[in-house]
This record gives structure tokens, sequence and C-alpha cells, in this order.
């Protein structure tokens, strides 16, 4: 379970350029839930996902993850709680490192490290089986750099290394923004299963209105940094994209009567 | 053909005395490497690290020390400047070539202080290079067998950490901070435990220099990183750096190539001033290498050294 307590964060306090990145947002996902972040850009979905996974401080407000308060925790020791996929996917592997090297970075997240050796012949064979659930071959190049794979393979090894020993909570960034439609469904697919074989509590940003329509049990529409709409239950099930288009126009409708 | 043959039997003289000096250099190579391929974190504190050995060796053994012991000594403080180096770059941003320049500058006054003048003997004393059965003291012969003994455990060694959970750590942390971060690798643990590593290898380097050569010198540092760099990237030429086997044995291979080369370039009667020009013009070679193969080729995936 994941709570916002009225968070705020401004950036260049003061100046002249003083933006409200997070304005006083509240948001609750209950354990088990899978929802989907929607907002025009600028909207604060970045912000919110930074704040969550502590590399952006809130000026004030509150985190908790499953009751405990995270706020003040540095990005490292979220990390036993808290997994992310990025939308670029050289920022969650390891690039100059191989693929059952960076498995092992995974398994170990947010756990104490020891001197005993990383990649014994259990862990490679739990990896291989894995990595094999995705079809794409990469059980056989647990050997390989990361850096000499495909951006697709790359994310997908970032999916599978996220969910791997079931997060409190799965942030996933825009994570299928930058693959081709193809590899895009293979990744999306990949995480559903994910978030339904292990029921993870699960924030999923995105723009693209199709998988806000076809995923998730909520969608969250933001907002000039606060939630603006929450789509939940039998509404969910009934929501089409120019529905959820429709909101942006609103949005855009008023930030013209503003100007 | 006269001078072809002196060039040569000049040279083959030497071979015993220049191994024996590359093997001691070997480890401020390693010093140079660990931080710059392991961490992303390119260091000049061993430019200091390296006398800071040295001096902290020479007076261990002048305080009647054993040469062991004075090793360890130099080892600690060594590690207290790599670490510092870390920490000045970690707390306050400062760029890590700029804190390893401060770091470096501030050292040789530290030196100065320790030492209390610019040099200090201890031609005489018990070294470590003593206790090798059948080889008469202070001859090349015990040098090599003590430096290599030493450098091959420390191979062996490093090469079972960064196989540990821990060592793999560290490596994901210059390979990609952000992602390390991620995984609840701290940052701080692994910067300042690896470049303080880094820099107790350089000081047993200085440590070793000195009880082979009988004296300690504020100024022994002087050129020492762009001769570790040099012999560095001959390493990485010759052995590779694909793997992690080889690319911790680059610095030991590199070390010892290098300094037969500069050992073949004397003998052929290259004058010894012109040394540091003609080290210097070989690392840009080698640095540059890679950007006028690229002129002809796709761009290479880029590595963004830590600022």
């Amino acid at each position: 379970m994941l709570e916002i307590r009225s968070a705020r964060k401004v950036f260049y306090r003061g100046q002249p350029d003083e933006k409200i990145a997070l304005n006083d947002l509240s948001l609750t996902l209950p354990t088990g839930n899978f929802a989907i972040v929607i907002g025009s850009n600028g909207a604060g979905k970045s912000s919110m996902l930074n704040a969550i996974s502590g590399a952006l401080m809130l000026d004030s407000g509150k985190i908790l993850i499953n009751g405990d308060d995270v706020t003040s925790m540095p990005v490292h020791k979220r990390a036993s709680r808290v997994a992310r996929v990025f939308q670029d996917p050289m920022k969650g592997t390891a690039a100059s490192m191989t693929v059952a090297e960076n498995m092992l970075l995974a398994e170990l997240r947010g756990k104490k490290l020891g001197f005993s050796r990383g990649l014994n012949a259990k862990r490679l064979a739990s990896y291989r089986e894995r990595l094999s659930a995705l079809n794409l071959g990469l059980e056989n190049r647990l050997e390989t750099r990361v850096e000499l794979l495909s951006g697709g393979q790359r994310q997908s090894l970032s999916l599978i290394m996220a969910t791997c020993d079931q997060p409190d909570l799965l942030l996933l960034d825009e994570h299928t923004a930058a693959l081709d439609p193809r590899t895009a469904d293979i990744v999306m697919q990949a995480t559903v299963r994910a978030v339904e074989a292990f029921n993870l509590t699960t924030l999923m940003v995105t723009h693209n209105m199709q998988h806000a329509v076809d995923f998730g049990h909520s969608v969250v529409m933001l907002d000039a940094g606060r939630t603006r709409l929450e789509i939940i239950g039998a509404e969910k099930a009934e929501v089409t994209i120019p529905k959820l288009i429709g909101h942006f126009g609103l949005k855009t409708d008023r930030m013209l009567l503003a100007s | 053909m006269d001078t072809v043959y002196t060039v040569i039997s000049n040279f083959i003289a030497l071979v015993p005395v220049t191994l024996a000096q590359s093997l001691i250099l070997s480890f401020i190579v390693l010093g140079i490497m660990l931080p710059f391929r392991m961490l992303n974190f390119p260091d000049l504190t061993s430019e200091g690290a390296f006398p800071l050995g040295g001096c902290v060796c020479a007076l261990s053994l002048a305080g009647g020390a054993p040469g062991w012991l004075a090793i360890l000594a130099a080892m600690a403080a060594g590690f207290l400047a790599g670490s510092c180096t870390a920490f000045v770059h970690l707390r306050f941003r400062i760029h890590t070539l700029l804190a390893g320049i401060l770091m470096m500058t501030m050292l040789y006054s530290i030196n100065l202080r320790l030492m209390g003048k610019s040099n200090l003997s201890v031609y005489g004393t018990p070294t470590i290079f003593d206790g090798v059965p059948f080889a008469e003291p202070g001859f090349p012969v015990s040098k090599i067998v003590v430096a290599g003994l030493l450098g091959l455990a420390v191979y062996c060694l490093l090469n079972l950490y960064f196989r540990t959970e821990r060592g793999t750590a560290m490596r994901a942390v210059g390979s990609n901070p952000d992602m390390a971060e991620a995984q609840g690798i701290s940052i701080w643990a692994a910067t300042i435990g690896g470049v303080g590593l880094a820099g107790a290898f350089s000081a047993t380097s200085g440590a070793l220099m000195v009880q082979s050569q009988g004296f300690a010198d504020v100024n022994m540092g002087i050129g020492t990183l762009i001769n570790g760099l040099a012999a560095l990237m001959i390493g990485e030429a010759i052995v590779g750096k694909q793997t992690l086997r080889r690319q911790l044995a680059a610095p030991f291979v590199g070390a010892i190539v290098y300094y037969q080369l500069v050992s073949l370039c004397l003998a052929a009667g290259m004058p010894p001033t012109d040394l540091k020009l003609a080290t210097g013009l070989f690392v840009l070679a080698m640095l540059a290498l890679p950007t006028l193969k690229r002129a002809r080729g796709p761009m290479p995936a880029r590595e963004t050294i830590r600022e």
C-alpha cells in the first residue's frame, strides 16, 4: 500500500522561473492495485515517481509504503521496497556488466551484501529459468554484456529485474515508450504477467491511452502537480480513449481561458 | 652493427633491475586502474599517495618497524588519502579530477611535514626483501620474487573480491550509479572504499620503492601518474579489458612491458629528459585512438565519466 499525503515540491523557489512540481498531491494506492497514471507533459508524473523512489526529496508532505514513513530515506534505503523501470532502457541496467551480473544486482536489491561468491550455480540456473519466460533468448546470453543487447531486450531485462523479488511497490515510468510497437507489446505482456502473478502494487505512467484503457484497476490523471481525476471500479471498466482524451481537452480549454 | 649490439647488450643487462622496478610500480598502475575502470572515477590522488606511502614507510623503518609493518602503515595512510578524495567529490560535488589535484597538492605539504625534511635515508634497515632464501639481500632477484608474489596475491584476491556480492555491487556503481543506487547500493560506501583501496595500492608501491632504493623523497611521486597511465594503456592493449580477469591483469602486464620499453629507449640513447614528452605523447595517442577510429565508423555507445 502506497500513501502520498499532501506532497509538495517547488523548483527554483523565489526565482522568476519558479515551478510547482507537486502541489499538495495526495494519492492512495491499496495493496495489489495496478494504477495507470496519465497527464500532459509537466503535470508532475515524473516528479511523483521520483519522490516515491527517493530521487526527489519533498519540501513538505509524507510518503508511506506499507505504513512505513519513507519520506526522508535516500534512494538506496528505499530500494528494498521500491523497484523501478525507467523509460530509457540504458538507465535500468549496468551496461558494462553481464546479463547474469545485472540479475544478481536485482536479486540483491536492498539486501545485506556479503563476501560470498555472487554468481553461483544455483543462482545462474534460476536466472536462466526466469529469463526463458520472456522468449527472447536471453537465457542463453547470461555472459553477454548488457550494452550488446537491443533496447527491447534491455528493457525486458529491466522488467524481469524489477519484478524478480516481488517489491512492495513497482514503478513503471513510460517503460514501453522508447520501444518499437512489437517489442513494446512483448514488454507490456510480460509486465501484466508479472504484476498479475505476484499481485504487485504498481504505478504505471504512460502516454499511451490504449494502455490506460486496457490495463490496470484504476486511472489517475495528474494536472499541475495534483490529482485531477481518479477513475476506479466499474467506471474504469467502461472508460474509452475518447473519454480520457476529453479530460485532457478540458484542461487545455482551461489553460486557454487562463491565458 | 656495433651500436645495435651495444644497445641490446645494455638493454639486456638492465632487464632484471627494470623487472624489479616494474613489479614494484605495478601497484601504482593498479591504483590508477581501480578507480578509473572499476568506478569510472578518474583519480589523480596516486601521484600524492605514492610519496605518502614512501614517507610513512621510511618513518616507520626509521622508527624500527619491520618491513611488512611499514608497508601496512603506508597502506593505511594511502587508504585515508584516497577516501578523502572520494569524500571531497561526493560531499562537495567537486569534479573527480579536481578533487584528486587538490588532494595530491595538499599531500605534498603533508609529506614534507611528516618527514620534516625533503628526503630521508633508511639505507641498511631491514626490509621486506631480506627474507628471500638463496638470494643476496639488495640483489634484484629478491625484489622480483617478493614484489612478484605480492602482486600475484593481490591479483588473485581482487579477482575473488570483484566476484563477491560486494565486489559486484562496487562495479555496478562504476557502470551505472543511478541503477546501482536504485538496487540499494550505497554510492558513498562503494566510492570511498574503492578509491581508498586504490590509494592504499599506490602507497604500497611507494613503500616498496622506498625499501628497494633505501630512501624516501617528497619528489618521488612526480611523473608516476603519467607513467602509470601509459603502463595501463599498454596493458589493456595487450591483454584487453573485456573480462574482469583481463582488466585486473592489465596493470601488471602493462607495468612490466612499459618499463622494459622505457629501458630500451634509454639504452638506445634517448635523453632521459625527453622521457616525459614521449610518455605523454604515447598516452595521448592511446586515448585519441577511439576518436580516430570513430571518424571512419558508427558512433560507439558512449560511457560518460562521473563528474
